[in-house]
Protein backbone atom coordinates (compact mmCIF):
# COMPACT_ATOMS: atom_id res chain seq x y z
CA UNK A 1 0.00 0.00 0.00
CA UNK A 2 0.71 3.52 -0.67
CA UNK A 3 -0.34 5.92 2.21
CA UNK A 4 -0.16 8.75 -0.57
CA UNK A 5 -3.02 6.67 -2.83
CA UNK A 6 -6.74 7.71 -2.57
CA UNK A 7 -9.54 6.75 -3.87
CA UNK A 8 -12.84 8.01 -4.90
CA UNK A 9 -15.71 7.09 -5.28
CA UNK A 10 -16.63 9.50 -8.54
CA UNK A 11 -13.69 7.66 -10.38
CA UNK A 12 -16.16 4.38 -9.78
CA UNK A 13 -18.77 6.03 -11.25
CA UNK A 14 -20.71 3.97 -13.87
CA UNK A 15 -19.50 0.99 -12.04
CA UNK A 16 -22.09 -0.89 -9.91
CA UNK A 17 -19.69 -0.82 -6.12
CA UNK A 18 -20.32 -2.76 -2.87
CA UNK A 19 -18.79 -0.51 -0.50
CA UNK A 20 -18.24 -2.29 2.59
CA UNK A 21 -17.42 -1.35 6.00
CA UNK A 22 -15.86 -3.74 8.09
CA UNK A 23 -13.01 -3.88 10.90
CA UNK A 24 -10.37 -6.82 11.76
CA UNK A 25 -12.50 -7.48 14.94
CA UNK A 26 -15.62 -8.25 13.35
CA UNK A 27 -15.97 -11.78 13.09
CA UNK A 28 -18.59 -11.47 10.14
CA UNK A 29 -16.30 -9.60 8.02
CA UNK A 30 -13.81 -12.30 8.11
CA UNK A 31 -16.86 -14.61 6.07
CA UNK A 32 -18.28 -11.90 3.60
CA UNK A 33 -14.32 -11.37 2.35
CA UNK A 34 -13.62 -14.16 0.05
CA UNK A 35 -17.70 -14.72 -0.91
CA UNK A 36 -17.00 -10.79 -2.17
CA UNK A 37 -13.88 -11.50 -3.90
CA UNK A 38 -15.30 -14.53 -6.20
CA UNK A 39 -18.32 -11.76 -6.58
CA UNK A 40 -15.84 -9.21 -8.24
CA UNK A 41 -13.72 -12.27 -10.00
CA UNK A 42 -16.51 -13.17 -11.44
CA UNK A 43 -18.16 -9.43 -12.29
CA UNK A 44 -15.79 -7.82 -12.48
CA UNK A 45 -15.52 -7.89 -16.28
CA UNK A 46 -19.10 -7.03 -16.13
CA UNK A 47 -18.55 -3.89 -14.00
CA UNK A 48 -18.65 -4.70 -10.64
CA UNK A 49 -16.07 -3.31 -8.38
CA UNK A 50 -15.51 -3.90 -4.49
CA UNK A 51 -14.53 -0.71 -2.24
CA UNK A 52 -13.70 -2.61 1.55
CA UNK A 53 -13.25 0.83 3.93
CA UNK A 54 -11.75 -0.56 7.10
CA UNK A 55 -12.27 1.24 10.15
CA UNK A 56 -9.97 -0.23 12.51
CA UNK A 57 -8.57 2.31 15.09
CA UNK A 58 -4.98 0.32 15.25
CA UNK A 59 -3.88 -0.04 11.45
CA UNK A 60 -1.97 -2.67 12.03
CA UNK A 61 -4.66 -4.42 12.63
CA UNK A 62 -6.35 -4.49 9.64
CA UNK A 63 -2.36 -5.28 7.99
CA UNK A 64 -2.36 -8.67 10.31
CA UNK A 65 -6.13 -9.22 8.85
CA UNK A 66 -5.18 -8.27 4.95
CA UNK A 67 -2.05 -10.62 5.28
CA UNK A 68 -3.97 -13.34 6.35
CA UNK A 69 -7.54 -12.88 4.24
CA UNK A 70 -6.20 -11.55 0.80
CA UNK A 71 -8.18 -9.59 -1.62
CA UNK A 72 -7.33 -8.25 -4.65
CA UNK A 73 -10.18 -5.36 -4.64
CA UNK A 74 -9.12 -1.93 -3.15
CA UNK A 75 -9.40 -1.67 0.87
CA UNK A 76 -9.01 1.64 2.28
CA UNK A 77 -8.65 2.79 5.44
CA UNK A 78 -11.02 5.65 7.36
CA UNK A 79 -9.49 5.59 10.92
CA UNK A 80 -11.79 9.36 11.37
CA UNK A 81 -15.00 7.49 10.75
CA UNK A 82 -16.06 10.21 8.17
CA UNK A 83 -17.60 7.57 5.73
CA UNK A 84 -19.37 5.06 8.23
CA UNK A 85 -20.98 8.66 9.70
CA UNK A 86 -22.18 10.12 6.25
CA UNK A 87 -23.58 5.98 5.05
CA UNK A 88 -25.38 6.42 8.40
CA UNK A 89 -23.52 2.43 9.49
CA UNK A 90 -25.87 0.58 11.75
CA UNK A 91 -23.80 -2.10 12.23
CA UNK A 92 -20.54 -4.53 11.75
CA UNK A 93 -20.47 -5.23 8.79
CA UNK A 94 -22.46 -2.89 6.54
CA UNK A 95 -22.36 -2.83 2.90
CA UNK A 96 -23.78 -0.69 0.25
CA UNK A 97 -24.59 -1.44 -3.02
CA UNK A 98 -24.33 1.38 -5.33
CA UNK A 99 -25.84 1.47 -9.04
CA UNK A 100 -23.83 2.70 -11.79
CA UNK A 101 -25.57 6.01 -11.44
CA UNK A 102 -23.64 6.37 -7.88
CA UNK A 103 -27.38 5.62 -5.85
CA UNK A 104 -27.04 3.35 -2.88
CA UNK A 105 -30.42 0.44 -3.96
CA UNK A 106 -29.28 -2.26 -1.35
CA UNK A 107 -28.43 -1.85 2.37
CA UNK A 108 -26.42 -4.88 4.03
CA UNK A 109 -25.96 -5.72 7.48
CA UNK A 110 -24.29 -8.05 9.06
CA UNK A 111 -22.93 -11.17 6.70
CA UNK A 112 -23.65 -14.69 6.44
CA UNK A 113 -22.65 -17.28 4.12
CA UNK A 114 -25.76 -17.69 2.09
CA UNK A 115 -26.20 -14.23 1.83
CA UNK A 116 -23.65 -14.44 -1.22
CA UNK A 117 -26.55 -16.10 -3.08
CA UNK A 118 -28.72 -13.16 -3.16
CA UNK A 119 -26.33 -10.23 -3.30
CA UNK A 120 -25.32 -12.12 -6.04
CA UNK A 121 -28.62 -11.33 -7.89
CA UNK A 122 -28.89 -8.20 -6.70
CA UNK A 123 -25.53 -7.19 -8.63
CA UNK A 124 -26.52 -8.42 -11.61
CA UNK A 125 -29.75 -7.37 -11.91
CA UNK A 126 -28.00 -3.54 -11.30
CA UNK A 127 -25.59 -4.77 -13.47
CA UNK A 128 -28.14 -5.57 -16.49
CA UNK A 129 -29.92 -1.78 -15.57
CA UNK B 1 -31.00 -7.17 2.79
CA UNK B 2 -33.37 -4.11 3.30
CA UNK B 3 -34.46 -1.27 0.72
CA UNK B 4 -32.34 2.00 1.23
CA UNK B 5 -34.37 5.04 2.97
CA UNK B 6 -33.89 8.42 1.25
CA UNK B 7 -31.91 10.04 3.53
CA UNK B 8 -29.23 7.52 3.18
CA UNK B 9 -29.39 8.14 -0.21
CA UNK B 10 -29.10 11.96 -0.30
CA UNK B 11 -26.20 11.14 2.60
CA UNK B 12 -24.14 9.16 -0.31
CA UNK B 13 -24.91 11.60 -2.88
CA UNK B 14 -23.40 14.23 -1.26
CA UNK B 15 -20.17 11.84 -0.51
CA UNK B 16 -19.74 10.81 -4.31
CA UNK B 17 -19.88 14.56 -5.09
CA UNK B 18 -16.86 15.44 -3.65
CA UNK B 19 -13.92 13.18 -3.79
CA UNK B 20 -13.35 10.65 -1.45
CA UNK B 21 -10.30 11.05 0.45
CA UNK B 22 -8.45 7.86 1.98
CA UNK B 23 -5.48 6.56 1.84
CA UNK B 24 -5.87 3.34 0.07
CA UNK B 25 -4.27 -0.39 0.71
CA UNK B 26 -4.23 -3.47 -1.97
CA UNK B 27 -6.13 -5.07 -0.03
CA UNK B 28 -20.18 -4.81 18.87
CA UNK B 29 -21.33 -6.18 15.50
CA UNK B 30 -24.57 -7.94 14.79
CA UNK B 31 -25.14 -10.99 16.69
CA UNK B 32 -23.37 -14.09 14.84
CA UNK B 33 -22.80 -17.79 15.00
CA UNK B 34 -18.76 -18.35 15.83
CA UNK B 35 -17.04 -18.60 12.90
CA UNK B 36 -15.16 -21.76 13.49
CA UNK B 37 -15.80 -24.64 15.66
CA UNK B 38 -14.19 -24.69 18.75
CA UNK B 39 -13.10 -27.82 21.12
CA UNK B 40 -11.50 -27.26 24.91
CA UNK B 41 -10.18 -30.04 27.04
CA UNK B 42 -9.62 -29.83 30.92
CA UNK B 43 -8.84 -31.23 34.29
CA UNK B 44 -8.72 -29.54 37.67
CA UNK B 45 -8.34 -31.08 40.90
CA UNK B 46 -10.32 -29.47 43.89
CA UNK B 47 -8.58 -30.29 47.47
CA UNK B 48 -9.93 -29.62 50.96
CA UNK B 49 -7.38 -28.80 53.89
CA UNK B 50 -7.44 -31.58 56.46
CA UNK B 51 -10.06 -30.90 59.38
CA UNK B 52 -7.58 -29.49 62.20
CA UNK B 53 -7.85 -31.38 65.25
CA UNK B 54 -8.39 -29.22 67.61
CA UNK B 55 -11.56 -28.76 65.44
CA UNK B 56 -12.25 -32.14 65.39
CA UNK B 57 -13.54 -35.44 67.42
CA UNK B 58 -10.95 -38.13 66.96
CA UNK B 59 -8.10 -35.77 65.53
CA UNK B 60 -7.51 -34.32 62.44
CA UNK B 61 -8.73 -36.07 59.48
CA UNK B 62 -8.80 -35.32 55.53
CA UNK B 63 -11.40 -33.78 54.35
CA UNK B 64 -12.83 -33.88 50.47
CA UNK B 65 -10.94 -34.11 47.22
CA UNK B 66 -12.45 -34.29 43.47
CA UNK B 67 -10.93 -34.90 39.91
CA UNK B 68 -12.53 -33.12 37.25
CA UNK B 69 -12.47 -33.39 33.63
CA UNK B 70 -14.08 -31.16 31.45
CA UNK B 71 -15.12 -31.15 27.65
CA UNK B 72 -16.69 -28.84 25.26
CA UNK B 73 -17.36 -28.82 21.74
CA UNK B 74 -18.88 -25.53 19.51
CA UNK B 75 -19.76 -25.59 16.67
CA UNK B 76 -21.56 -23.51 13.53
CA UNK B 77 -24.46 -24.82 12.15
CA UNK B 78 -26.18 -24.12 8.56
CA UNK B 79 -25.46 -20.11 9.21
CA UNK B 80 -27.13 -19.10 12.26
CA UNK B 81 -27.59 -21.90 14.36
CA UNK B 82 -24.68 -23.50 16.94
CA UNK B 83 -24.78 -26.90 18.60
CA UNK B 84 -22.67 -26.76 22.35
CA UNK B 85 -21.78 -30.16 23.64
CA UNK B 86 -20.55 -30.04 27.44
CA UNK B 87 -19.38 -33.39 29.43
CA UNK B 88 -17.71 -33.15 32.68
CA UNK B 89 -16.34 -36.25 34.20
CA UNK B 90 -16.04 -35.78 38.31
CA UNK B 91 -14.47 -37.99 40.98
CA UNK B 92 -15.38 -37.22 44.27
CA UNK B 93 -13.28 -39.29 47.45
CA UNK B 94 -12.64 -38.27 51.16
CA UNK B 95 -14.79 -37.12 54.21
CA UNK B 96 -17.24 -34.63 54.90
CA UNK B 97 -18.55 -33.51 58.24
CA UNK B 98 -21.03 -35.75 59.76
CA UNK B 99 -22.27 -34.00 62.82
CA UNK B 100 -21.24 -31.38 65.39
CA UNK B 101 -20.76 -32.57 69.11
CA UNK B 102 -19.84 -30.71 71.97
CA UNK B 103 -16.15 -31.47 73.28
CA UNK B 104 -15.42 -31.81 76.92
CA UNK B 105 -14.15 -27.94 77.13
CA UNK B 106 -17.37 -26.72 75.99
CA UNK B 107 -16.46 -26.27 72.62
CA UNK B 108 -18.39 -27.81 69.67
CA UNK B 109 -16.06 -29.98 67.67
CA UNK B 110 -17.01 -32.14 64.15
CA UNK B 111 -17.21 -35.53 63.93
CA UNK B 112 -16.47 -36.59 60.47
CA UNK B 113 -17.55 -39.49 58.01
CA UNK B 114 -14.82 -41.23 58.15
CA UNK B 115 -12.64 -41.83 54.58
CA UNK B 116 -16.43 -43.13 53.48
CA UNK B 117 -17.26 -41.36 50.38
CA UNK B 118 -16.74 -42.83 46.79
CA UNK B 119 -18.82 -41.09 43.99
CA UNK B 120 -18.56 -40.20 40.73
CA UNK B 121 -20.56 -37.62 38.85
CA UNK B 122 -20.88 -37.67 35.10
CA UNK B 123 -23.09 -34.65 33.70
CA UNK B 124 -23.78 -33.78 29.90
CA UNK B 125 -24.97 -30.79 29.00
CA UNK B 126 -26.12 -29.95 25.22
CA UNK B 127 -27.03 -26.75 23.99
CA UNK B 128 -28.40 -25.75 20.44
CA UNK B 129 -28.52 -21.16 19.47
CA UNK B 130 -30.64 -19.52 17.24
CA UNK B 131 -28.49 -16.02 16.27
CA UNK B 132 -30.88 -13.37 14.66
CA UNK B 133 -30.20 -9.85 13.07
CA UNK B 134 -30.26 -8.06 16.51
CA UNK B 135 -29.50 -11.32 18.72
CA UNK B 136 -29.59 -14.87 20.14
CA UNK B 137 -31.87 -17.75 21.75
CA UNK B 138 -30.61 -20.85 23.41
CA UNK B 139 -32.00 -23.81 24.43
CA UNK B 140 -30.09 -26.10 27.14
CA UNK B 141 -30.86 -29.67 28.52
CA UNK B 142 -28.40 -30.87 31.61
CA UNK B 143 -27.91 -34.10 33.12
CA UNK B 144 -26.14 -35.25 35.75
CA UNK B 145 -25.93 -38.23 37.07
CA UNK B 146 -24.05 -39.58 40.85
CA UNK B 147 -24.66 -43.19 42.37
CA UNK B 148 -27.02 -41.10 44.90
CA UNK B 149 -28.51 -38.20 42.32
CA UNK B 150 -29.58 -37.68 38.99
CA UNK B 151 -30.52 -34.42 37.70
CA UNK B 152 -32.49 -33.51 35.09
CA UNK B 153 -32.56 -29.74 33.89
CA UNK B 154 -34.03 -27.41 31.10
CA UNK B 155 -33.13 -23.73 30.69
CA UNK B 156 -34.06 -21.55 27.83
CA UNK B 157 -32.35 -18.14 27.18
CA UNK B 158 -32.62 -14.80 24.88
CA UNK B 159 -30.26 -11.72 24.50
CA UNK B 160 -31.92 -8.50 22.17
CA UNK B 161 -30.03 -6.28 21.42
CA UNK B 162 -31.42 -2.23 20.94
CA UNK B 163 -31.45 -1.13 17.78
CA UNK B 164 -28.10 1.63 18.25
CA UNK B 165 -26.71 -1.88 19.49
CA UNK B 166 -25.40 0.08 22.38
CA UNK B 167 -27.48 -2.00 25.39
CA UNK B 168 -28.48 -5.78 25.09
CA UNK B 169 -31.48 -7.17 27.10
CA UNK B 170 -31.12 -11.13 28.41
CA UNK B 171 -33.52 -13.26 30.04
CA UNK B 172 -33.34 -17.21 30.90
CA UNK B 173 -35.60 -19.45 32.59
CA UNK B 174 -34.71 -22.99 33.74
CA UNK B 175 -36.37 -25.89 35.33
CA UNK B 176 -34.53 -29.27 36.94
CA UNK B 177 -36.07 -32.17 38.95
CA UNK B 178 -33.82 -33.93 40.74
CA UNK B 179 -33.83 -37.54 42.50
CA UNK B 180 -31.74 -38.12 45.72
CA UNK B 181 -31.67 -41.93 46.33
CA UNK B 182 -28.57 -42.10 49.66
CA UNK B 183 -25.61 -44.71 49.22
CA UNK B 184 -26.61 -46.89 51.93
CA UNK B 185 -23.84 -47.86 54.12
CA UNK B 186 -22.12 -47.24 57.74
CA UNK B 187 -24.18 -44.33 58.84
CA UNK B 188 -27.74 -43.82 58.48
CA UNK B 189 -29.34 -41.23 56.40
CA UNK B 190 -31.99 -38.51 56.52
CA UNK B 191 -33.82 -40.16 53.21
CA UNK B 192 -34.05 -43.01 51.82
CA UNK B 193 -35.23 -41.50 48.28
CA UNK B 194 -36.90 -37.72 48.22
CA UNK B 195 -37.46 -35.22 44.90
CA UNK B 196 -36.39 -31.77 44.53
CA UNK B 197 -37.27 -29.09 42.33
CA UNK B 198 -35.42 -26.25 41.26
CA UNK B 199 -37.16 -23.72 39.29
CA UNK B 200 -35.36 -20.02 38.36
CA UNK B 201 -36.11 -16.93 36.46
CA UNK B 202 -32.97 -14.47 35.18
CA UNK B 203 -33.45 -11.23 33.75
CA UNK B 204 -29.68 -8.77 32.86
CA UNK B 205 -29.50 -5.29 31.13
CA UNK B 206 -25.94 -4.62 29.44
CA UNK B 207 -24.96 -1.63 28.23
CA UNK B 208 -22.06 -0.02 26.26
CA UNK B 209 -20.47 2.90 28.69
CA UNK B 210 -17.72 3.89 26.09
CA UNK B 211 -15.34 2.71 23.61
CA UNK B 212 -13.78 1.16 26.45
CA UNK B 213 -16.28 -0.25 29.25
CA UNK B 214 -19.14 -2.40 29.61
CA UNK B 215 -21.89 -2.62 32.39
CA UNK B 216 -24.06 -5.16 33.19
CA UNK B 217 -27.06 -5.81 36.02
CA UNK B 218 -28.91 -8.99 36.33
CA UNK B 219 -31.60 -10.07 38.53
CA UNK B 220 -32.48 -13.65 39.50
CA UNK B 221 -35.11 -15.48 41.72
CA UNK B 222 -34.89 -18.82 42.14
CA UNK B 223 -37.47 -21.23 44.05
CA UNK B 224 -36.22 -24.51 45.39
CA UNK B 225 -39.35 -27.18 46.27
CA UNK B 226 -38.63 -30.41 47.98
CA UNK B 227 -36.58 -32.37 50.25
CA UNK B 228 -33.61 -29.80 51.04
CA UNK B 229 -31.85 -31.59 53.67
CA UNK B 230 -28.36 -33.05 53.64
CA UNK B 231 -29.17 -36.75 53.68
CA UNK B 232 -26.02 -37.67 55.12
CA UNK B 233 -25.26 -34.87 58.31
CA UNK B 234 -26.19 -36.18 61.38
CA UNK B 235 -29.04 -34.24 62.61
CA UNK B 236 -30.19 -32.32 59.63
CA UNK B 237 -34.06 -30.91 59.25
CA UNK B 238 -34.45 -27.88 56.69
CA UNK B 239 -37.63 -26.32 55.62
CA UNK B 240 -38.80 -27.87 52.15
CA UNK B 241 -39.04 -25.02 50.21
CA UNK B 242 -36.51 -22.04 49.89
CA UNK B 243 -36.90 -18.75 48.08
CA UNK B 244 -34.02 -17.02 46.78
CA UNK B 245 -32.62 -13.48 44.98
CA UNK B 246 -29.85 -11.90 43.89
CA UNK B 247 -28.69 -8.78 42.53
CA UNK B 248 -25.73 -8.67 40.39
CA UNK B 249 -23.81 -6.36 38.69
CA UNK B 250 -20.35 -6.18 36.25
CA UNK B 251 -17.57 -3.90 34.54
CA UNK B 252 -15.27 -3.94 32.31
CA UNK B 253 -12.69 -1.27 31.85
CA UNK B 254 -9.72 -1.62 29.00
CA UNK B 255 -6.49 0.11 29.98
CA UNK B 256 -4.87 0.55 26.44
CA UNK B 257 -1.49 1.74 28.26
CA UNK B 258 -1.07 -1.83 30.39
CA UNK B 259 -2.89 -3.94 27.97
CA UNK B 260 -5.33 -5.03 30.35
CA UNK B 261 -8.66 -5.13 31.34
CA UNK B 262 -10.10 -4.96 34.63
CA UNK B 263 -12.95 -6.79 35.43
CA UNK B 264 -15.03 -5.94 38.49
CA UNK B 265 -18.73 -8.36 39.80
CA UNK B 266 -20.50 -7.80 42.35
CA UNK B 267 -23.39 -10.09 43.81
CA UNK B 268 -26.13 -9.70 46.43
CA UNK B 269 -27.65 -12.71 47.66
CA UNK B 270 -30.76 -12.95 49.85
CA UNK B 271 -33.42 -15.32 50.65
CA UNK B 272 -36.05 -17.15 52.90
CA UNK B 273 -33.95 -18.52 55.22
CA UNK B 274 -32.69 -15.52 56.56
CA UNK B 275 -29.60 -16.23 54.74
CA UNK B 276 -27.88 -12.78 53.18
CA UNK B 277 -24.62 -12.67 51.61
CA UNK B 278 -22.40 -10.25 49.43
CA UNK B 279 -19.58 -11.45 46.82
CA UNK B 280 -16.85 -9.08 45.15
CA UNK B 281 -14.98 -10.45 42.24
CA UNK B 282 -11.92 -8.59 40.84
CA UNK B 283 -9.63 -9.75 37.98
CA UNK B 284 -6.83 -7.99 36.01
CA UNK B 285 -6.25 -9.49 32.45
CA UNK B 286 -3.08 -8.42 31.76
CA UNK B 287 -2.07 -9.05 27.96
CA UNK B 288 1.91 -9.89 27.78
CA UNK B 289 4.20 -10.15 24.50
CA UNK B 290 4.19 -13.32 22.54
CA UNK B 291 0.00 -14.22 23.57
CA UNK B 292 0.65 -14.78 26.80
CA UNK B 293 -2.15 -13.00 29.13
CA UNK B 294 -1.88 -13.24 33.15
CA UNK B 295 -4.65 -13.09 35.31
CA UNK B 296 -4.49 -12.48 38.91
CA UNK B 297 -7.89 -12.12 40.72
CA UNK B 298 -9.55 -12.00 43.92
CA UNK B 299 -12.66 -12.46 45.69
CA UNK B 300 -14.29 -11.84 48.78
CA UNK B 301 -17.38 -13.58 50.25
CA UNK B 302 -19.21 -13.26 52.98
CA UNK B 303 -22.68 -14.42 54.91
CA UNK B 304 -25.12 -14.16 56.98
CA UNK B 305 -26.16 -17.64 59.06
CA UNK B 306 -29.32 -19.40 58.49
CA UNK B 307 -32.16 -18.97 61.09
CA UNK B 308 -32.05 -22.54 61.73
CA UNK B 309 -28.18 -22.94 61.99
CA UNK B 310 -26.64 -23.85 65.30
CA UNK B 311 -23.66 -25.81 66.19
CA UNK B 312 -25.40 -27.84 68.88
CA UNK B 313 -29.38 -28.99 68.98
CA UNK B 314 -31.42 -28.15 71.85
CA UNK B 315 -35.37 -29.43 72.37
CA UNK B 316 -37.79 -28.57 70.09
CA UNK B 317 -36.75 -26.79 66.75
CA UNK B 318 -38.75 -27.68 63.98
CA UNK B 319 -35.95 -26.90 62.03
CA UNK B 320 -31.89 -27.63 62.85
CA UNK B 321 -28.65 -27.93 60.84
CA UNK B 322 -25.22 -27.59 61.88
CA UNK B 323 -23.63 -27.99 58.50
CA UNK B 324 -21.23 -25.34 58.11
CA UNK B 325 -22.08 -24.06 54.93
CA UNK B 326 -25.28 -22.22 56.46
CA UNK B 327 -23.18 -20.58 59.41
CA UNK B 328 -22.11 -16.58 59.65
CA UNK B 329 -18.51 -16.68 58.16
CA UNK B 330 -15.89 -14.61 55.63
CA UNK B 331 -13.78 -16.09 52.84
CA UNK B 332 -10.97 -14.78 50.72
CA UNK B 333 -9.83 -16.54 47.50
CA UNK B 334 -7.08 -15.52 45.82
CA UNK B 335 -5.30 -17.28 42.34
CA UNK B 336 -4.00 -16.84 39.11
CA UNK B 337 -4.54 -17.97 35.22
CA UNK B 338 -1.49 -18.07 33.05
CA UNK B 339 -2.71 -18.36 29.08
CA UNK B 340 -0.89 -18.84 26.00
CA UNK B 341 -2.29 -18.62 22.37
CA UNK B 342 -0.04 -20.35 19.55
CA UNK B 343 -2.06 -20.88 16.16
CA UNK B 344 -4.83 -22.34 16.63
CA UNK B 345 -4.28 -23.76 19.88
CA UNK B 346 -4.52 -22.13 23.80
CA UNK B 347 -3.25 -24.00 26.73
CA UNK B 348 -4.27 -22.22 30.55
CA UNK B 349 -3.26 -22.88 34.02
CA UNK B 350 -5.00 -22.22 37.11
CA UNK B 351 -4.71 -22.10 41.09
CA UNK B 352 -7.31 -20.58 43.64
CA UNK B 353 -6.62 -20.41 46.99
CA UNK B 354 -9.75 -20.42 49.10
CA UNK B 355 -9.71 -19.55 52.97
CA UNK B 356 -12.82 -19.21 55.53
CA UNK B 357 -12.92 -17.72 58.69
CA UNK B 358 -16.16 -16.67 61.29
CA UNK B 359 -14.36 -13.27 61.95
CA UNK B 360 -13.67 -12.45 58.21
CA UNK B 361 -17.66 -11.88 57.78
CA UNK B 362 -19.69 -8.78 58.10
CA UNK B 363 -22.19 -10.46 59.71
CA UNK B 364 -21.53 -12.23 63.64
CA UNK B 365 -22.93 -16.01 64.05
CA UNK B 366 -22.10 -19.02 66.19
CA UNK B 367 -18.55 -20.11 64.33
CA UNK B 368 -18.68 -23.63 62.97
CA UNK B 369 -15.92 -25.76 63.55
CA UNK B 370 -16.51 -27.52 60.18
CA UNK B 371 -15.54 -24.33 58.21
CA UNK B 372 -13.74 -25.11 55.02
CA UNK B 373 -10.38 -24.02 53.21
CA UNK B 374 -9.26 -25.61 50.22
CA UNK B 375 -7.24 -25.75 46.97
CA UNK B 376 -8.40 -25.59 43.30
CA UNK B 377 -5.93 -26.49 40.07
CA UNK B 378 -6.93 -26.52 36.61
CA UNK B 379 -5.08 -27.12 33.78
CA UNK B 380 -6.96 -26.56 29.63
CA UNK B 381 -6.47 -26.88 26.25
CA UNK B 382 -8.25 -25.77 23.53
CA UNK B 383 -8.08 -25.59 19.92
CA UNK B 384 -10.32 -23.99 17.02
CA UNK B 385 -10.62 -25.43 13.97
CA UNK B 386 -9.41 -22.54 11.75
CA UNK C 1 -31.62 -0.66 41.83
CA UNK C 2 -33.93 0.27 38.90
CA UNK C 3 -33.28 3.65 39.65
CA UNK C 4 -29.61 3.64 39.88
CA UNK C 5 -30.09 1.56 36.62
CA UNK C 6 -31.48 4.77 34.92
CA UNK C 7 -28.63 7.44 36.92
CA UNK C 8 -26.05 4.90 35.29
CA UNK C 9 -26.87 4.29 31.92
CA UNK C 10 -27.68 8.13 31.29
CA UNK C 11 -24.20 8.79 31.77
CA UNK C 12 -23.10 6.60 28.63
CA UNK C 13 -21.37 8.13 25.95
CA UNK C 14 -22.64 7.23 22.30
CA UNK C 15 -20.07 4.55 20.83
CA UNK C 16 -20.61 3.87 17.34
CA UNK C 17 -20.59 0.74 15.92
CA UNK C 18 -17.45 1.01 14.32
CA UNK C 19 -16.07 2.12 17.50
CA UNK C 20 -16.32 -1.08 19.32
CA UNK C 21 -12.77 -3.25 18.31
CA UNK C 22 -11.57 -2.85 22.15
CA UNK C 23 -14.88 -4.04 23.67
CA UNK C 24 -14.92 -7.11 21.15
CA UNK C 25 -11.67 -8.40 22.61
CA UNK C 26 -11.71 -11.32 24.37
CA UNK C 27 -10.36 -10.08 27.81
CA UNK C 28 -13.51 -7.86 28.01
CA UNK C 29 -16.07 -10.64 27.67
CA UNK C 30 -17.77 -11.46 30.90
CA UNK C 31 -16.52 -14.75 30.92
CA UNK C 32 -12.79 -15.55 29.96
CA UNK C 33 -12.69 -19.41 30.30
CA UNK C 34 -16.32 -20.82 30.64
CA UNK C 35 -15.40 -23.97 32.16
CA UNK C 36 -13.68 -22.83 34.46
CA UNK C 37 -15.99 -20.36 35.79
CA UNK C 38 -18.87 -22.92 35.31
CA UNK C 39 -16.68 -25.33 37.39
CA UNK C 40 -16.01 -22.16 40.18
CA UNK C 41 -19.66 -21.31 40.10
CA UNK C 42 -20.38 -25.02 40.86
CA UNK C 43 -17.49 -25.54 43.94
CA UNK C 44 -18.96 -21.85 45.65
CA UNK C 45 -22.41 -22.70 45.39
CA UNK C 46 -21.57 -25.93 46.91
CA UNK C 47 -19.31 -24.93 50.01
CA UNK C 48 -21.69 -21.40 50.53
CA UNK C 49 -24.61 -20.91 50.95
CA UNK C 50 -25.25 -18.97 47.94
CA UNK C 51 -25.95 -19.28 43.92
CA UNK C 52 -27.15 -17.92 40.78
CA UNK C 53 -26.71 -14.12 39.81
CA UNK C 54 -25.28 -14.65 36.43
CA UNK C 55 -28.12 -16.23 34.29
CA UNK C 56 -29.82 -19.20 35.08
CA UNK C 57 -28.88 -21.53 37.04
CA UNK C 58 -28.28 -25.34 35.39
CA UNK C 59 -28.98 -29.02 36.89
CA UNK C 60 -28.41 -29.53 40.65
CA UNK C 61 -26.03 -31.69 41.72
CA UNK C 62 -25.26 -34.12 44.76
CA UNK C 63 -21.75 -32.10 45.88
CA UNK C 64 -21.20 -32.58 49.21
Amino acid sequence: MSAAAQVSLDSLRGKVVYVDFWASWCGPCRISFPILQQLRDELGPEGFEVLAINLDEDESDARQFLADVTVSYPVVRDAAGVTPRAFGVMGMPTGYLVDRAGVVRVIHQGFRKSDGEPLRASIVELLGE
Amino acid sequence: MARPKDDRNASLLALTSSALLLPAYQCAQADAPPEFTELGMRYSKYDEDDILARKAFGGGSERYEIDVAQFHLLAPVADQWSVALDVAWEDMSGASPWFVGESASGSPKVIMSGASIEDTRTEVSGTTRYYYDRGNAGINYTYSDEDDYTSHAVAVDGAFNSEDGLTTYSAAVSTSHDNIDPTQGSIPTNTLNARKDINSVWMGVTRIVSKRALLRFGLSYTYRDGFLTDPYKGDDRRPDERKEWAASTGYRHFFEAPNAALHVDYRYFNDDWDVESHTVDVAWEQNLPQNFRVTPFIRYYTQQEAEFFYNIEEPGYEHFSDDYRLSAFGAFSYGLRLRHDFGNWSVNFDAERYKTDESWGIYSGEESPGLVDFWRYGFGLDYIFR
Amino acid sequence: MSLLMIVVLCGCETVQPWERGILAKEEMQWQTNAAEAQLRNQIYASKEASSGGAGASGGGCGCN
